[in-house]
């Protein structure tokens, strides 16, 4: 009985529906691309408009002193990603409500819900690769060995994504306040991670110790996507590359907030049940 | 024979009034328990079901048997008390729930069948028998948006009823489809039975329990107050619910009005003190008559 099981064997049955994980992801992308005309389309309009915007802005109206040439690359090693983060916060909050039919008519582990959400939107973000690859080609961007460390930074994400998926599924179900506050907290996340720029600009544009620590250190400690970004960017920055602290931030923050939205998820799990 | 349901001191409690903005003020200063307006949908149930019981659930509306029923299912949990079931559960609560009105009726047998457990393989082979016995071998590659209720609710009914779980649960569905049909469902539940499955049943309609239950538990008012032969409960409930029209009866005869007809504004008796009401019950299912059909108002405009 679901309620009842120990944490262990309740990962277990996790493990046991992967396949129904699957199958749910797949539905999610059938569905995606069975219900509109451009499919694709949509997956690579939304970050390649936004990557077109800010590097219209930044590189075309205004002198880029921030970040690396060439600047469209450099924005979608992160825009991508960013996009990732983007979609699992909204999908997760709308995970639980959206099916609630599903929901309501199958014993699932109801953690499922959440990782489908950062499973479907991870394919979403593999599918949109591409684009950055299109870009490297035609601005001449040379692809490093750093690339090999793709798979831990989406590893880390991957885990952070779940772990704030699985606080903000429940709690968005139950309290309206929620998705509108995160709504904010998403657009903020945006300025202050290290999308439009590089955690090396920081360093560059603040000089300066907080009580014995750079400031740019203190930055990449406060928000764990900076170390996940800069990772990423490594591909095809290299120079930007701050060190191993600032990942090893993210990894350990990734796992400490799985633990507390595995938490929250349980807490509320029952209360959701009811109110869908 | 050891039981396959075991449940001790079950209880679900649910808010009457969906407030969640007040509930997030009462998180915030560690409030989460026993707030006011809420009620028990059931309270101290305790029973074991051994394998290849065929149980029939009694009592009126709005009396806590669908809940119980989605407890058993795991799509409820309980906020007391302790219930363990041994074995899958194949429900058949809400049965098109799983279905996606976009995706064509082959995607979604596939899917639904997916998300009850059914593999690939078990799907393919069970695949022409779930298509032929719902009738919708036509419109396999129609979007299940375009089906007709009973269609739904019989790919539905097809799709759980070929799962290979040990409990059947079944909340109503024989209400719903043709007569036809209905004998196919009669079908497939005697071979369920038949083949040593655990079965819960829902259904208002006597003839129903009677002809596939042996054993009745009667709930009322989220207490579980008989529990017995199928035709204990029955007459327990029948009883029940003479006594109470007959009460009813009794308070219209007092009733110290004026020569003035007055309408029926709320059933006394059919609103028991104590007697609870749940979300999920139907709209209008258990709703006081407020006005009776022919029966209007002095003075109020008619139509």
């Amino acid at each position: 009985m679901v309620a009842l099981v120990e944490p262990t064997t309740r990962l277990g049955t996790l493990w046991q529906s992967r396949r129904i994980l699957q199958l749910l992801i797949s539905r999610d992308l059938k569905v995606k691309y069975a219900s509109s005309v451009l499919g694709y389309v949509w997956t690579i309009l939304d970050p390649l408009m936004m990557a077109f915007v800010y590097w219209f802005v930044f590189s075309v109206l205004m002198e880029r002193t921030i970040g690396e040439a060439p600047y469209i690359v450099f924005l979608l090693c992160a825009m991508l990603p960013w996009q990732w983060t983007n979609g699992v916060v909204r999908g997760s909050m709308r995970a639980l409500s959206k099916d609630a039919k599903l929901v309501r008519s199958t014993s699932l582990p109801r953690e499922i819900w959440v990782l489908r959400t950062v499973g479907s939107k991870f394919v979403e973000f593999l599918f949109a690769i591409p684009v950055l690859a299109v870009f490297a080609v035609f601005t001449g961007a040379q692809l490093h060995w750093q690339v090999v460390y793709f798979p831990l930074a989406a590893g880390i994400q991957a885990v952070l994504l779940t772990g704030a998926g699985l606080a903000l599924a429940p709690l968005a179900t139950l309290y309206g306040d929620v998705p509108r506050l995160m709504r904010i907290v998403l657009r903020l996340l945006f300025y202050f991670s290290p999308i439009l720029y590089g955690i090396n600009d920081i360093a560059t544009r603040f000089d300066k110790d907080v009580l014995g620590v750079p400031i740019a250190d203190i930055y990449a400690f406060v928000n764990p996507l900076a170390g996940i970004f800069d990772l990423y960017r490594m591909a095809f920055f290299p120079d930007q590359w701050v060190g191993w602290s600032a990942v090893l931030f993210s990894a350990v923050f990734a796992v400490v907030l799985l633990l507390i939205g595995i938490r929250v998820f349980r807490r509320f799990e029952g209360l959701v049940l009811k109110e869908i | 024979m050891s039981p396959v349901i075991e449940a001790e001191g079950l209880g679900i409690s649910f808010r009457r009034n969906r407030a969640r903005n007040q509930r997030l003020r009462d998180v915030v200063r560690g409030r989460t328990k026993s707030r006011k307006g809420e009620f028990w949908a059931l309270r101290d149930i305790s029973f074991q079901v051994g394998a290849g019981e065929a149980v029939g659930l009694v009592g009126g509306n709005g009396q806590g048997k669908s809940t119980l029923l989605k407890l058993i299912a795991g799509v409820l949990l309980p906020d007391e008390g302790r219930l363990k079931v041994h074995g899958g559960v194949a429900p058949l609560i809400e049965v098109t729930g799983g279905f996606v009105g976009d995706l064509t009726a082959r995607d979604n047998i596939w899917l639904t069948a997916g998300l009850h457990g059914l593999g690939r393989r078990q799907i393919a082979a069970r695949f022409d028998e779930i298509v032929d016995f719902a009738e919708v071998g036509d419109f396999l590659d129609t979007p299940f948006r375009h089906f007709s209720s009973g269609m739904k609710v019989r790919l539905g009914f097809s799709v759980v009823t070929t799962l290979d779980e040990p409990i059947v649960l079944v909340d109503e569905v024989l209400a719903v489809g043709d007569r036809a049909f209905r004998e196919k469902c009669y079908g497939r539940m005697n071979e369920l039975l038949s083949g040593g499955r655990t079965l819960f049943l829902v259904s208002h309609n006597e003839a129903d329990l009677r002809r596939f239950c042996t054993r009745g538990l009667y709930l009322k008012a989220g207490s579980l107050v008989g529990d017995g032969p199928l035709e204990d409960a029955l007459t327990t409930y029948r009883a029940d619910v003479g006594r109470r029209r007959k009460k009813r009866k009794a308070a219209a005869a007092q009733d110290p009005d004026t020569g003035e007809q007055r309408p029926v504004e709320q059933r006394p008796g059919e609103q028991q003190p104590g007697e609870q009401r749940s979300l999920e019950q139907q709209p209008g299912a258990q709703r006081p008559v407020e006005q009776r059909p022919g029966e209007q108002r002095p003075g109020e405009p008619a139509g």
